[in-house]
């Protein structure tokens, strides 16, 4: 047992929540192991709405992971983690995870329900997004509604595909290239009965294209459906560099790592609390080029204005951001 | 898709997977016409009432429809407001749909006693139920389901 995964206290957000004993660890793709917790004392757990998401204790940290199950009277828990390399810890700390060991979870929470009135629900993830939306399959397998499945994913790094195609059969359209995947989503976005609604995960980019495309066809908001990942879960990014104009100092930002962590990297103290780009902490000015915003802080037309930026999670769509720092 | 103009049968003269804009008009006084639908195909639908086979034809039509398809409705309260509820049940998202209210036209009120549906003027706040002669009272609570007024007994709170 290591002590990552006992810790001597809950955090805040896992408070009220469950203690529960990891009964298997399987390793999905290189990347990504599926962790199974039950309840030491047996018995079944609460039960969630597909599309739930646990919060899961890691030494001090938290980190939100996505439950596989259809939810319905569960007598596991059934998460799949993707290791980032580069990451706060969190998926780290859920890979050294080993039979018998401890968790402090909170109960599940839902954020990605699926519409009890829709008669088809059309599922669209990429990579580890598939894990919420293998839940909305299974659930509406339960319940006699019917789904179909976009799946990409790299090849080979694929989580949960023998589910998948177990559970859908031919509704299931697997897709490996960008190409495949624009002409299989603009057939079925514009195929579908009326009483389908659209659920999507994936990295940001990756939803924003689904979603946008899908408007373009007529959509309305209320049948779509989209799940963040988080900051814990997004995707790597391009390197960039950053032109510290006060101080005089140009810094590399490498794919893979924040902005923020660069400058503390370098000597500069930048106050930061979420480090997922929820709170608004961070915020740095920004005197010339165009930042990838990723936060889920700044509005639309403050992230339009390009003079603001959350440095945990965005990073840039130039080569070079100059900040007032 | 072209346009059609002329009434049409269930389905016929729509292409399986229609995705445009279908306006269906409803008594003398629903027009759908100076309905401006852009540059987006219009499929024109022409109906005396919402009767059974009216609400039948509008379903037939919802039902080879896809996701992105787009319906208004213009006539009386009572004819479009059953077409909005059987276009309901039929998938359609209320933000899909475009009411063209005749508010003159005919309402529909719901009886709870016997659970009848009568069809009234537009004037007045009572009524007499087709089923049960019940004299309602009809209520402003409106039922998107049912496209009806809630009644009620009228006058049986007062003191005999």
């Amino acid at each position: 047992m290591t002590t990552t995964a006992l810790p001597i206290s809950a955090h805040p957000a896992v408070e009220g929540g469950l203690q529960l004993e990891v009964t298997s660890v399987s390793v999905q793709t290189e990347s990504i192991v599926s962790i199974i917790l039950a309840n030491p004392s047996g018995g079944t757990l609460p039960s969630y709405v597909p599309g739930s998401h646990l919060v899961v204790q890691y030494g001090d940290g938290v980190n939100a992971y996505s439950l596989t199950g259809s939810g319905n009277a569960p007598s596991e828990y059934a998460i799949s983690v993707l290791r980032v390399e580069d990451g706060a810890g969190g998926s780290m700390a859920m890979h050294q995870l080993a039979v018998g060991d401890r968790v402090y979870v909170s109960r599940p929470r839902s954020a990605f329900a699926p519409v009890s009135t829709a008669t088809h629900h059309l599922l669209v993830a990429a990579g580890i997004g598939i894990t919420p939306v293998l839940s909305h399959a299974r659930a509406a397998a339960d319940r006699g509604t019917t789904s179909s499945l976009i799946y990409v994913y790299r090849p080979g790094a694929g989580a949960h595909v023998d589910e998948a195609r177990e559970l859908l059969g031919p509704a299931l359209t697997e897709c490996s290239n960008r190409t495949g995947f624009q002409e299989v989503l603009t057939e079925q976005l514009a195929s579908q009965n009326l009483g389908t609604h659209l659920y999507v995960c994936g990295p940001g980019a990756f939803m924003d294209g689904v979603l946008g495309q899908a408007r373009e066809l007529g959509w309305p908001e209320a049948r779509l459906h989209s799940e963040a990942f988080g900051a814990a879960e997004l995707d790597e990014g391009e390197p960039f560099s950053v032109n510290l104009v006060r101080s005089g100092i140009k810094l590399e930002v490498p794919a893979g790592v924040s902005l923020l962590e660069t400058l503390e990297n370098a000597g500069k103290t930048i106050p930061n609390m979420c480090r997922k780009g929820i709170c608004g902490e961070c915020s740095l000015s920004v005197l010339r080029g165009a930042p990838q915003h990723r936060d889920l802080y700044l509005t639309d037309e403050e992230k339009a204005e390009n003079t603001t930026m959350m440095c945990c999670v965005s990073r840039s769509e130039d080569p070079e951001l100059e900040l007032d720092l | 898709m072209r346009s059609v103009s002329m009434p049409s049968a269930a389905g016929s003269g729509l292409e399986p997977g229609f995705r445009g804009v279908i306006c269906a008009s409803f008594g003398v006084t629903g027009d759908t016409a100076g309905h401006d639908t852009g540059d987006r195909p219009r499929h024109d639908l022409r109906f005396v009432s919402a009767n059974p086979e009216a609400l039948a034809d509008l379903r037939s039509v919802l039902g080879c429809s896809h996701v992105g398809v787009r319906l208004v409705l213009a006539g009386p309260p009572a004819d479009i407001r059953a077409a909005a509820a059987a276009a309901a049940e039929c998938g359609l998202l209320e933000e899909e749909m475009t009411l063209l209210c005749d508010e003159a036209g005919p309402r529909v009120v719901y009886c709870p006693h016997c659970r009848a549906r009568t069809t009234v003027g537009a004037a007045g706040t009572e009524a007499e139920c087709s089923g049960c002669a019940t004299t309602l009272f009809i209520a402003d609570h409106f039922s998107r389901r049912m496209g009806a007024y809630l009644g009620y007994s009228a006058h049986v709170e007062e003191a005999s």
